[in-house]
């Protein structure tokens, strides 16, 4: 039998061979896909991590700025800051304040003969 | 030929491996079937963690987005006092300066407890924890951790042995670990204290563990404690020998649901105002207490509430019983104000008109047995004068006309003996006796404001309703409810309870009011140079628990609003037993028209065109011919 398979052609025994080839292939492929599988996961997992950590400490810092955002805006903290440097403001009294009729709604086409508000004769200080 | 011995041999060999099998077999059934229940757990135990992740607690914010109370991110600083052995004084004086703590105490905490569990089994210190310190920052709690792996404790630790070393690098990166947690913050200290109330921690344990959460106690906080609250969500992970995740084997991760923001219809800006203003009056009169609200009338919006003496909710230790929030949970007699009521019914019953007029008797009426008295002599009044005047005569006497029932119905339909359904915890409905429960005099006493009791809120609502045309609005202090993003998750709409009176009525009443301010009236120091404003004085004696009433107690109270033809802001002005006077438009008049100013400005509200002075429309004292020939009932 030995001798017989010296004798045959080499398409014979190729194929066998070829699908051996395959196989181990195969196996390896598999074994470093899963390898690598794990190695990304692992890689995935760290930048995951990362990431958790990293939006947690913006979150954190992004908590802080509200409270310093809020603290600078309070109405309480901006009395005391004004008194404080004696800046002297104070709200604007109705005689202080000008106040222009609403414009009447104009068609498009009439757009030149608009005028400011400011400019209209009804416009004048209430006080 | 197999020789016997060999035969013998080989099926003892075979004996032996079939036995063995057979044990091997039995341990494998015995693990994976008989005690797999068991082992399972156990196995699980000892690799997975869960780890609960707390919701953050929502904001709560003003109409225009300030924030209100936030939850800032903190750190609560335990101990495993069995990784400690017997270096606790070496710690103690490391953390005690960083903790804030004594030095002694926390020696104390860092001792293992030894006690038994449900099971009966020992445990240290369930499951080696004690807390040492919350609402610690995130600054401190690195500045623990560099402390704790530079800490010295006076040996070579070349000379040691593995097991020491690995003790003393066990205690420097295990033994004091913290846990994530929320601290509740108010940056606005101590202002709108009573609306938003405070928070507590509350402590529930979990897995034997245990875990504190943030908690409403009074206030939008307790109101709306679930809505801010949130719900809670887990991990379920691995982790390794230093108790840091395994990312890659975690198995459950299920994100908490933060609570939702709040937003409020206050508007801190005026709040504060209304603050400033209350603690001015509060130096001057030095009353027991003072209290304070502007709402939008056409929509019930409260824009500010305030009510002192008040406390810091960053501090709940300043919270007492007498820094409750007066305007919802005490009920007053209201005094004068009430008139309005009467003489709004009264009007739209056509039992009266503006022009009747009333013997006010020279202040001296009796009735059902008992004497009613006005401030000051008055003769004929006309209703309009009625109301100037605050005469209680005059008043009983529209409510006699009136009636019991029309007088109750009227009551009634503005809101009194029933809660207002503002979202605040702690409001009471106050007292409107039913007509059968009614003495002889309680048909002129009510109209003066004797014999009910009522909210300083509920008041205030029944002005309101004059300022909206009749409609008598539900008062609303939430505007709506958001996520992190700023969605809008719900709204709130203003709700219309009922149209008490009609809008001609409305009118003519409003336009009584205006002369309440005038110079003739009970509170000229309320007037205002560019607005007409429209309201009530109050003076009420306070009721003596023992019988009768105080002469020298005294709630005084101003409630109007402005422009009176179009009003945009209805404000309460109510001090309780203030010194220095005590007429309501004495003491209280001047208060409003300070409050009316600063809002005025804010809110740019247009001027009236001509505000003058509040005049009357027609004479309020008539003359002895035109007398109205009343009958009592």
């Amino acid at each position: 039998m030995a001798g017989n398979r010296k004798n045959q052609s080499a398409a014979t025994w190729f194929g066998p061979a070829f699908g051996a080839l395959f196989l181990c292939m195969l196996i390896a492929g598999s074994a470093i896909g899963y390898v690598w599988e794990k190695d990304e996961i692992f890689r995935l997992s760290q930048q995951i991590s990362q990431r958790e950590l990293r939006f947690g400490q913006l979150s954190k810092d992004n908590e802080k700025l509200k409270v310093t955002l809020a603290d600078l805006r309070s109405p309480v903290m901006l009395d005391q800051r004004v008194r404080e440097l004696n800046l002297g403001l104070a709200p604007a009294q109705p005689v202080q304040v000008w106040r222009l009729p609403e414009p009447s709604a104009a068609p498009a086409n009439n757009y030149s003969t608009r005028q400011l508000a400011a400019r209209q004769a009804g416009a004048s200080r209430t006080q | 030929m197999i020789k016997r011995l060999q035969l013998r041999r080989v099926l003892a060999l075979t004996l032996l491996v079939c036995v063995t099998f057979a044990g091997l077999g039995y341990r494998l059934v015995d693990l994976q079937v008989l005690r797999h229940d068991e082992l399972a757990k156990l196995a699980q135990d000892n690799t997975q963690r869960e780890f609960r992740q707390a919701p953050r607690r929502g904001d709560i914010l003003d109409a225009h987005g300030n924030l209100l109370a936030t939850s800032i991110p903190v750190k609560t600083v335990c101990a495993d006092p069995s990784r400690i052995g017997n270096q606790q004084a070496v710690v103690a004086h490391t953390l005690a300066p960083l903790l804030q703590m004594a030095e002694g105490e926390l020696y104390q905490k860092l001792f293992p407890r030894i006690s038994k569990n449900e099971k009966g089994e020992t445990v240290t210190n369930n499951l080696h924890y004690v807390r040492l310190q919350k609402n610690v920052t995130d600054e401190t709690w690195q500045k623990i951790q560099l402390a704790m792996s530079q800490i010295s404790f006076g040996v070579d630790e070349k000379k040691l042995s593995k097991t020491g070393r690995e003790f003393l690098r066990n205690l420097r990166q295990n033994a004091i670990f913290a846990d994530p947690d929320q601290m509740r913050v108010y940056p606005n200290g101590s202002l709108a204290a009573q609306v938003l109330g405070f928070s507590g921690v509350e402590e529930f344990k979990l897995d034997g563990r245990p875990v504190s959460q943030i908690s409403g106690r009074d206030g939008i906080e307790l109101a709306l404690n679930s809505t801010l609250g949130g719900v809670a969500g887990w991990r379920v992970t691995e982790t390794d020998r230093q108790q840091q995740e395994l990312v890659a084997l975690r198995d459950e991760d299920v994100q908490p649901r933060d609570g939702l923001n709040v937003v409020l219809t206050i508007d801190a800006a005026i709040q504060h105002n209304l603050e400033a203003a209350l603690a001015d009056a509060m130096q001057k009169h030095t009353p027991r207490s003072i209290t304070g609200i502007i709402l939008r009338p056409q929509t019930g919006e409260i824009l500010a509430m305030a009510s002192l003496p008040n406390y810091n909710p960053n501090t709940p230790a300043t919270v007492t019983p007498e820094t409750r929030n007066r305007v919802i949970t005490d009920v007053v007699e209201p005094g004068s104000t009430f008139k309005i009521v009467v003489v709004s019914g009264a009007l739209n019953e056509g039992a009266v008109k503006l022009t009747d007029e009333f013997d006010c008797e020279q202040g001296h009426f009796a009735f059902a047995g008992k004497i009613l008295h006005d401030h000051e002599p008055f003769g004929l009044l006309t209703t309009e004068g009625i109301i100037t005047k605050s005469s209680n005569i005059g008043a009983a006497k529209i409510g006699i006309k009136l009636g019991e029932d029309k007088l109750y119905d009227y009551a009634s339909d503005f809101g009194f003996g029933q809660r207002t359904g503002i979202l605040l915890p702690g409001e009471v409905g106050g007292i409107l006796h039913p007509v059968k429960e009614w003495s002889k005099v309680s048909v002129a006493q009510i109209p003066m404001g004797q014999g009910v009791a009522v909210t300083r809120l509920q008041m205030l609502m029944a002005m309101a309703a004059l300022a909206n045309d009749g409609w008598l609005m539900r008062p609303m202090l939430v505007s709506r409810l958001e996520d992190r993003d700023g969605h809008v998750v719900q709204k709130y709409e203003p709700q219309r309870v009922r149209q008490v009176i009609s809008e001609a009525t409305d009118k003519q009443v409003v336009n009584v009011l205006k002369t309440v301010v005038s110079p003739e009236g009970t509170a000229p120091g309320a007037a205002m140079r560019d607005y007409i404003v429209a309201g009530k004085t109050g003076t009420a004696q306070k009721a003596n628990p023992a019988g009768g009433y105080f002469d020298d107690k005294f709630i005084s109270s101003f409630i109007g609003f402005f422009p009176a033809d179009n009003p945009q802001v209805c404000i309460s002005i109510v001090m309780d037993e203030p010194k220095e006077g005590y007429y309501g438009g004495l003491v209280c008049g001047p208060v409003f028209k300070e409050i009316a100013g600063r809002c005025a400005s804010y809110l740019n509200i247009v001027p009236d065109e001509n505000p003058g002075q509040p005049h009357l429309s027609r004479p309020i004292v008539a003359s002895t011919k035109n007398k109205n020939n009343f009958q009592t009932p």
